[in-house]
């Protein structure tokens, strides 16, 4: 038995374990924690120890990886990352929502479009200030407001918003509790998310490698493979020190600095130094954002022209490989794609792309990716994931060392493709004692979260695909239609995800389009009052899951898996109830409580958790309950799991990939048969600088006006929109930046000679812009971002001094591309566009908007309640 | 038996576990008597910084902890008119909360940058304690090393040899000082040269270039050879003005210079070579 880690009796403290991750997804908890509490008051929250309660060589069968003369082990304890340590400032931010709170101009009683006293004001939302009511108020408000709803348009009016990120739930689910209970009230309209951080590879590799249905390569025990075969990895817009931390630690970190132990060389292609790249990086080669696919049709340009690719191995693996030549050597369109053509457009130069061809073709290289980044949330964004897919199979795909290996999400969704590190005897799953909504989700009517703006606003629109978030690649060619027949407008929306503005695709449009008169209502649920929630009729406090008993599993560590129950830290702050009792209560209401709950308690649930965990035959309830915690043993035999494409490379024939011919399609079956004159996504990947859906490009005419390229990846300190408020990550240089105001603003990079060429200083505030919008921000002035471009984290929290049109929180996503990936992709482009950048005039802009610039805020956690509250109230 | 820290720099991720969990024990805890609650923001116990070195796209990070060296000969101790700073049996040096009067002479007295830090609301001195009511607690390490997820930071006693050894490849952070500290670091930054050089006539990049790099004032010579990509860096430089040689077979040798990385690690960017 391993030292107690509990600490001994003289603390008086008490150890609690909580999953603190933030994916929000059943299967995809990580970040086992220690809480420490004591007199009701959270003491600290650290690393949980896997040796607490059992004896690792007894209890665990640890895995290692004994690799040319080196070992690597996974780490005793959890690698969490700083915004778990740090939670209890979220858990009692200034921020927090702490009673239900009525938008103080919204009257139910008003005429739908009413104005004035005694209306709705729609055309107030995010301007509105709040007061507090009752729970019985909020509830009979939300009930009669649904029931007349679904009466005057029947039940599809009602769109819910329950997806994206948030903190890992199972019985308490932070998303969609509501989906079990719409649809005995009489049904409503899905909001479908899209796999916002790996767009390209969702709406192109599938139709290249198939590997459905998330669309990246098979990642089955590469962390291996790697370390055995690998002796160059390209890093391409990976950063494995940021994009991970919320979901599964920091384990990528641990594993990164070991394999440049071993020699394996690791080359970073990225506009911005980012936080990898500024620690394990070999070689930089900063390419200009959004332009990869010239770098890699350069790269397949001198494989042709030399002969440096495995040709033997197309014959039997791919299709369309002649048709790709053609378009590449430039007897499609007279322009071969040389690296001289390639570095006008992306900025390296035409020597290291040679070098880069070269080398790669001349080592056993892996291509690393790791979500988000800068290279494949942007326009178009199929056409670098699929030209990435191809060089990877003119290498020989599959062959020892030569995968698309994922720093991220090992494991995605309980898929066995996805589990990169050894496997565990089981994986745990919680999906049965979920309550909440899941990616998988269906239903009809449906709307696509990238559509939601243009729907409202215009009325109607049309799209393909996007049945859910796991749809197959075959979904991709059904026609879908808003409104769907038979199907209602859209008149009221229920979010318990209120981050639409500074995650998704032109956050100011989703601003207008919530003003609209056609929403006549809007109510949000949340712990904290931020982004979306501002702009709601009825917002209800929720509570964070320190304050709520629960069950988890650590699955996505890819050190040991985990399956613990968990036990409230600390008391409910203020009047705050978990997603799932605010639901029960709405259910009550509706008179539907027996049911939605199906009679099963709170802790019935909790026991339901583990009975169908996978593991009740690993260890009993009792043992659970008594150890806190079940360490899942690593599986004999993990060694022996094909790695990533291996069996594809081995034998094509008996294991065929998803695609229509089995093969690697150079040129797409599927698009070519479905979208055969698709500009924007053509059967064969191309070099698209600008089509009809988007003219982002410093060779379009806009980008003459606006001259920088933007890029935004997911945030080094917060997960998407959550953990903006916590005041000791918040003095961290790249997190925020004072202003001579006092206001902390979000950072963003610009390099010397832009800075100085418009005569920016290091800390100024500045206005980001474009014709969607301004944002406001500080001028971080550094070496680790290439000229001509700018870099923001996305997910800042937004903070509008013109609601719609100028933020002063940092919210870039108000000002992205409001147009989804292309044509026939309804994928979001938020990363790689126009803007430009400006000293900005803070004493006129205060001049010109008092009223923003008077709202009171927190100087060291950004704004809080009193911002909103009426007469200031808390 | 003293306690003593060792910072690798070399595998720090610059995550900040260290800086903000310092701040989880220590703010709105207070752990009297080894130490009085730490102010939310504005001070550190344990502080990080981004030293971005070099120039696009010769650039690399090495993040640097600040933190009480608890040394064995502490100025800090000597200067208190109070005797409010002690020494304890294990090394750790700790600031009485009780006895602190605020004088701040302390802060003066130290050595070292951002280490010690005075709390205008409670009017004393404070810093880091190594989390020593943690240690008399049963713990084997502070709160920066239980949150460190790479390694960085390694904590434990003088005497165990696995210590000894991370010791014997440290160094302290000011070698020139006498106080005796009990923090030591490894992969402290030394400068860089780094560029790239390149075959103008041909457009590629030039390979096995020798790359020879002789300090101005000691004529110390440092060699290494160009890669694939033509690139070169001159690691672990002391501070000072450098010229370079650029030598291969069939091309002009070529003299670059001076470069001064008195204050700066450089990147001299691409330079052309010409065939001879």
């Amino acid at each position: 038995m391993a030292e107690d880690r509990a600490r001994n009796s003289k603390s008086g403290e008490k150890t609690l374990i909580r999953d603190i991750s933030f994916c929000g997804v059943p299967e995809n908890g990580s970040n086992a924690s220690m809480v420490d509490v004591k007199d009701g008051k959270i003491i600290r929250i650290r690393p949980m120890h896997y040796d607490w309660k059992y004896d690792p060589e007894k209890d665990m069968n640890p895995w290692k990886f004994d690799v040319r003369g080196s070992t690597f082990e996974p780490s005793m304890k959890t690698l969490i990352p700083p915004y778990s340590i740090a939670y209890k400032k979220r858990v009692y931010s200034p921020a927090r929502v702490r009673f239900p709170m009525k938008r103080v101009d919204f009257d139910p009683g008003g005429a739908p479009g009413s104005t004035g006293p005694g209306g709705r004001n729609t055309q107030n939302r995010g301007k509105s200030k709040y007061v507090r009511i009752s729970w019985d108020e909020a509830l009979d408000i939300i009930s009669k407001e649904m029931n007349r709803l679904k009466e005057t348009y029947g039940p599809t009016c009602l769109l819910y918003q329950c997806d994206q990120h948030g903190e890992n739930k199972v019985v308490q689910a932070c998303h969609g509790a509501g989906r079990k209970l719409l649809p005995l009230w009489g049904g409503y309209t899905l909001q479908i998310r899209q796999p916002d951080s790996w767009e390209g590879w969702w709406w192109g590799s599938k139709h290249f490698w198939g590997c459905e249905p998330v669309g990246q390569g098979k990642q089955s025990n590469l962390l291996l493979d790697v370390a055995e075969n690998c002796e160059l990895l390209l890093f391409w817009g990976c950063d494995q020190e940021t994009t991970p931390w919320g979901w599964q630690g920091q384990l990528p970190s641990r594993l990164s600095y070991w394999y440049s132990e071993l020699g394996i060389k690791q080359i970073y292609v990225c506009p911005d130094l980012n936080y990898a790249a500024a620690v394990h990086a070999d070689r930089w080669i900063p390419v200009l954002p959004n332009t990869d696919a010239a770098l890699y049709l350069a790269i397949t340009y001198v494989w042709f022209k030399d002969g440096t690719y495995d040709k033997d191995y197309l014959k039997t693996h791919a299709v369309g490989v002649e048709t790709y030549e053609a378009y590449v050597m430039g007897e499609e369109d007279g322009v071969a794609k040389t690296p001289e053509w390639a570095a006008t457009r992306c900025g390296v130069s035409a020597r290291v792309i040679k070098a880069l061809a070269r080398e790669w073709a001349s080592k056993r290289t892996s291509v690393v990716i790791g979500n988000g980044g800068p290279g494949i949330r942007g326009p178009y964004a199929t056409e670098p994931a699929r030209l990435q897919n191809i060089c990877l199979a003119m290498q020989g795909l599959g062959k020892p060392g030569v995968n698309q290996v994922k720093m991220i999400e090992w494991g995605l969704f309980d898929f066995p493709d996805q589990y990169a590190q050894p496997k565990p005897l089981r994986v745990p799953n919680l999906r049965k004692a979920y309550t909440g909504g899941h990616p998988s989700d269906k239903n009809d009517p449906s709307l696509p979260k990238t559509l939601v703006p243009k729907a409202i606003l215009e009325g109607s629109c049309d799209w393909w695909g996007c049945e859910s978030e796991t749809a197959p690649r075959e979904d991709q060619f059904i026609h879908r239609f808003y409104p769907a027949e038979g199907a209602s407008k859209i008149h009221a929306v229920w979010t318990d995800s209120p981050s639409w503005i500074t995650c998704w695709n032109g956050g100011n449009d989703y601003v207008r389009a919530m003003q609209h008169p056609d929403i006549e209502f809007m109510w949000a649920q949340h712990p904290w009052l931020e982004n979306d929630a501002l702009l709601a009729d009825i917002i209800l406090p929720v509570n964070t899951k320190l304050e709520e008993d629960d069950i988890a599993a650590d699955i996505f560590s890819g050190q040991y898996n985990l399956l613990y129950p968990e036990n409230k830290c600390v008391e409910p702050l203020g009047e705050s109830f978990s997603d799932y009792e605010i639901v029960c209560m709405l259910a009550d209401k509706l008179g539907l409580l027996e049911e939605y709950t199906g009679s099963k308690s709170i802790p019935e649930l909790i026991k339901y958790g583990w009975e169908t965990s996978r593991c009740a035959d690993l260890i009993s309830w009792e043992e659970l309950k008594d150890k806190g915690y079940f360490v899942v043993p690593t599986a004999d035999g993990w060694e022996k799991e094909p790695r990533g494409f291996q069996k594809f490379y081995e034998d094509p024939k008996n294991n065929p990939l998803t695609t229509p011919t089995g093969l690697l399609e150079f040129e797409s079956t599927g698009l070519k048969e479905h979208f055969p004159d698709d500009k924007e996504r053509p059967p064969v990947p191309k070099w698209i600088p600008s089509g009809i859906t988007h003219q982002e490009t410093l060779e379009t005419e806009r980008g003459k006006k606006y001259t920088l390229l933007v890029i935004s990846n997911h945030p080094r300190w917060s997960v998407h929109s959550q953990h903006e408020d916590i005041t000791w990550l918040r003095e961290i240089p790249t997190c925020k930046i004072k202003g001579p105001d006092g206001y902390q603003y979000h950072p963003v990079w610009l390099h010397p000679s832009t800075a100085a060429e418009r005569g920016i200083a290091d800390g100024d505030v500045v206005s980001i812009y474009n014709d969607r919008g301004t944002v406001l921000a500080a001028a971080y002035v550094t070496e680790r971002i290439m000229p001509g471009v700018i870099y923001i984290d996305h997910g800042a929290k937004w903070d509008p001094i013109v609601p719609g049109e100028i933020d002063r929180g940092g919210a870039i996503n108000t000002i992205v591309p409001r147009n989804v990936t292309s044509k026939n992709a309804v994928g979001h482009a938020v990363s790689g566009f126009l803007a430009e950048i400006e000293k900005t005039d803070l004493d006129e802009l205060k001049r010109k908007y008092p009223d923003a610039f008077n709202r009171p805020f927190n100087p060291t956690a950004g704004p809080g309640l009193d911002a909103v509250m009426a007469g200031g109230e808390e | 038996m003293g306690k003593v820290l060792i910072i690798n720099y070399d595998i720090c991720n610059g995550c900040y576990n260290c800086q903000v969990a310092c701040k989880d024990e220590h703010v709105g805890n207070d752990w009297s008597p080894i130490a009085k609650p730490q102010p939310d923001t504005g001070q550190f116990w344990n502080k990080l910084h981004d030293n971005v070195r070099g120039q696009v796209p010769k650039v690399m990070i090495t993040y640097e902890h600040s933190i009480c060296q608890h040394c064995d000969d502490a100025p800090c101790i000597r200067s208190c008119s109070q005797d409010a700073i002690y020494k304890r049996d294990d090394g750790i040096v700790i600031i009485n909360p009780d006895k602190c009067r605020g004088h701040q002479l302390c802060i003066e007295a130290c050595p070292y940058e951002n280490i010690i830090y005075y709390n205008e609301d409670l009017k004393i001195a404070q810093k880091c304690t190594f989390c020593a009511h943690l240690l008399d607690d049963g713990w084997e390490e502070p709160r920066c090393v239980d949150a460190c997820p790479t390694g960085a930071m390694i904590f434990g006693d003088e005497d165990d040899p696995k210590i000894r050894d991370l010791i014997a490849k440290a160094e302290p952070l000011k070698p020139e000082l006498t106080v005796k500290p009990r923090v030591y670091y490894i992969g402290l930054p030394k400068r860089f040269i780094a560029g790239a050089l390149y075959d103008k006539e041909a457009d590629e990049c030039s390979e096995s270039v020798k790359v020879t790099a002789a300090n101005v004032d000691t004529g110390e010579k440092v060699t290494t050879e160009t890669d694939s990509y033509g690139d070169f860096w001159l690691r672990g430089l002391a501070g000072g003005q450098y010229t370079l040689l650029f030598e291969k077979n069939g091309y002009l040798a070529q003299k670059f210079g001076p470069v001064d990385v008195t204050k700066r690690d450089i990147n001299i960017g691409d330079v052309a070579l010409w065939k001879s």
